[in-house]
């Protein structure tokens, strides 16, 4: 099986700080992965630094997408070749509509302009398509209109951040099922197989309802440990991420 | 019945009819109530195609009729306001428009005019008179501009504008000139009981100097006016717009919204609501986005209330920033380029819905885009 994403030694810089350090991860075509980690721990800096956000500076390391490194990529460039992101905290854009962004990634694509009004429904997103994007929207309704651009942008790497925080039962087991619409492909013009994805989650919430191949918790910049989503769940659940800081502190100290 | 003078629109040349297409005039649009086209002092063209609009060279209508200057010229904006309306009343053979609705006649299509200056260093004077009866409506685009080879000029102009009980009158007036050309337009408009006046104004490109304040008297109850500024500004220009608005009326309403952006040159919002009737309610808006203000660009705003009715509710609001970049990088993140980013941003922030403007102004804003963006690849 081929690598859609490919991290190699990996150190990332933001304001002259180092934030991720000698960074692995390797996630399979058609896997979806979790990550997790306390805060602080760099999850979102992973995140930004694959979209391409330019303050996130890699200073050394490859970051390689179907095989082509795209660390000198810009956001644009890596937009176009398949990696979509749902973000936490998207900003609000005065003027700007959901609608227009949504009518720009189906632009020459009538069947994907036809999606919109039906995702729409679906998504309980019909009332917020004139409004401004992101305005004084609920945790919730940012979840669901992110997801929303990403079911029309068709990317082939789907990444969120955080998906389950400030989100109610109710909505909780709606983004589960649109997303894992979105992970199968449904939606898609063109058939497809599985997307690949990385979901970063703080509280777990999303992984009742969505199906990941495997975790990685992240500690410090780096990925202390990988394996089955739930089991490392249940661990930290049970023994919390101070015990995920003294097993990697153990670790180091034995390299 | 049309009107006498019929002067067709196929006096135009190619040329001189992309550079009206680029400020809202076409000329082969029908779509259009009508068309005045004075081309430096002579009407070229002077069209009216509805029945109850009707549309002189301002010359011609004070011949015709006796009432025009008893009643109306220079009523609104007094001929000793200063030297350039002085200037104006000073020239023998006025140019410039007269039109006329007739009392509840709603014009289905714009009427366009355009001021056209094709000859360097002209000062081109004209005084323009608008006169919706009651209950009329009519949109009206005015166009100015100067011939892509003329640099430097004057235009002074003179509007005055008369609505009737609930009549409503759309102005959108769209300027677009040479670099070293003055411009000290003079307007003035007086609304009756229940009567809208909406003014538009683009500056999609400025002028070296342009120093306008138009004022407006709601006398009537009820009557609103809406003006909403858009400047595009450049380097080297100095832009001075507002908006005075006198609330007379009893529940007379205003709101004014100033939009600018900044590329260079010196860009003033002003904006005076004076409120002086039980219920009236007034609100002024100036927002500024400064994209490259070189080495002496600035946006200046200066929202100004002034109450004189302890009903009267009045409201303000200024705000200057710049685009942020985290929201450049969210739309980049969805596959737009840089420029294509900056200019949805920038349609956005400008929040101009202007009927037959759009391909204008949005052209305009691409241009303003490839120069504030900085290229990612």
């Amino acid at each position: 099986m081929t690598n859609i994403l490919e991290i190699k030694n990996l150190c990332v810089e933001v304001g002259g700080h180092e934030l991720l350090h000698d960074l692995e991860l390797t996630i399979p075509e058609g896997e979806v992965h979790a990550l997790v980690g306390p805060n602080g721990s760099g999850k979102t800096t992973l995140m930004m630094t694959i979209s391409g956000y330019p303050e996130y500076t890699v200073t050394k390391g490859q970051i390689l997408f179907n095989g082509q490194d795209v660390a000198e990529l810009g956001i644009t460039a890596r937009a176009r070749l398949g990696i979509g992101v749902s973000q936490q905290r998207p900003p609000t854009i005065a003027g700007v509509k959901l609608r227009q962004i949504l009518d720009f990634a189906a632009a020459n694509d009538p069947q994907r302009a036809r999606e919109i009004d039906k995702l729409a429904r679906a998504l309980q997103m019909e009332s917020f398509l004139d409004r401004d994007i992101n305005a004084g929207l609920s945790g919730g309704e940012i979840k669901r209109s992110e997801l929303f651009q990403l079911l029309i942008t068709h990317p082939m790497f789907v990444m969120m951040d955080e998906p389950d925080s400030s989100v109610d039962l109710e909505a909780m087991s709606l983004i589960g099922k649109m997303t894992n619409e979105l992970l199968a492909g449904n939606h898609a013009t063109r058939p497809m197989e599985r997307r690949a994805g990385l979901i970063i989650t703080h509280t777990g919430n999303i992984l009742d309802h969505v199906l990941t191949d495997k975790a990685h918790v992240m500690i410090e910049g780096c990925i202390g440990c990988s394996g089955n989503p739930h089991i490392l769940l249940d661990q930290i659940r049970e023994c919390g991420y101070e015990e995920c800081i003294r097993c990697e502190l153990r670790r180091h100290r034995k390299q | 019945m049309k009107n006498m003078i019929n002067i067709s629109t196929g006096h135009v040349e190619p040329a001189d009819e992309k550079i009206m297409s680029s400020v809202g005039v076409h000329i082969e649009d029908h779509d259009r109530s009508g068309t005045y086209i004075l081309r430096d002092f002579h009407p070229q063209c002077v069209l009216s195609r509805t029945n109850g609009l009707e549309l002189l060279p301002i010359a011609e209508a004070l011949k015709r009729y006796d009432w025009l200057r008893e009643r109306y010229y220079w009523k609104a904006v007094p001929a000793d306001l200063d030297e350039y309306t002085g200037q104006c009343a000073a020239v023998e053979e006025p140019q410039g428009y007269f039109v006329r609705v007739k009392k509840e006649i709603k014009i289905p299509f714009p009427v366009q005019t355009c001021l056209y200056i094709t000859q360097g260093d002209l000062t081109q004077t004209v005084h323009n008179i608008v006169i919706l009866e009651e209950e009329a409506e009519l949109h009206l685009i005015t166009g100015c501009a100067t011939r892509t080879d003329i640099h430097s000029a004057t235009h002074l102009g003179v509007s005055e504008h008369y609505i009737g009980r609930n009549a409503r009158l759309t102005s959108t007036m769209v300027h677009s000139w040479g670099p070293d050309v003055e411009v000290h337009p003079r307007s003035g408009t007086i609304v009756e009981t229940g009567g809208t006046f909406v003014s538009n104004y683009v500056s999609l490109r400025p002028a070296r100097s342009v120093q306008s304040r138009p004022s407006t008297w709601l006398n009537g109850d009820d009557a609103s006016a809406k003006y909403l500024t858009i400047i595009l500004g450049s380097h080297g220009s100095t832009i001075d717009t507002g908006g005075d608005v006198y609330l007379n009326g009893a529940n007379s309403s205003a709101e004014l919204a100033h939009r600018a952006v900044c590329t260079g040159g010196r860009i003033y919002q002003r904006g005076l609501l004076v409120g002086s009737a039980p219920g009236c309610r007034a609100h002024v808006d100036c927002a500024g986005m400064v994209l490259d203000s070189g080495e002496e660009g600035f946006i200046e705003a200066v929202p100004g209330l002034r109450s004189l009715h302890p009903e009267a509710r009045m409201s303000h609001e200024a705000s200057i920033g710049k685009i942020a970049p985290e929201q450049v990088a969210y739309l980049q993140s969805r596959g737009m380029e840089e420029r294509e980013a900056i200019s949805l941003i920038i349609r956005g922030f400008l929040d101009a819905d202007i009927e037959g403007l759009s391909p204008e102004l949005d052209a305009r804003i691409a241009e303003i885009a490839e120069l504030a963006g900085h290229g990612e690849e």
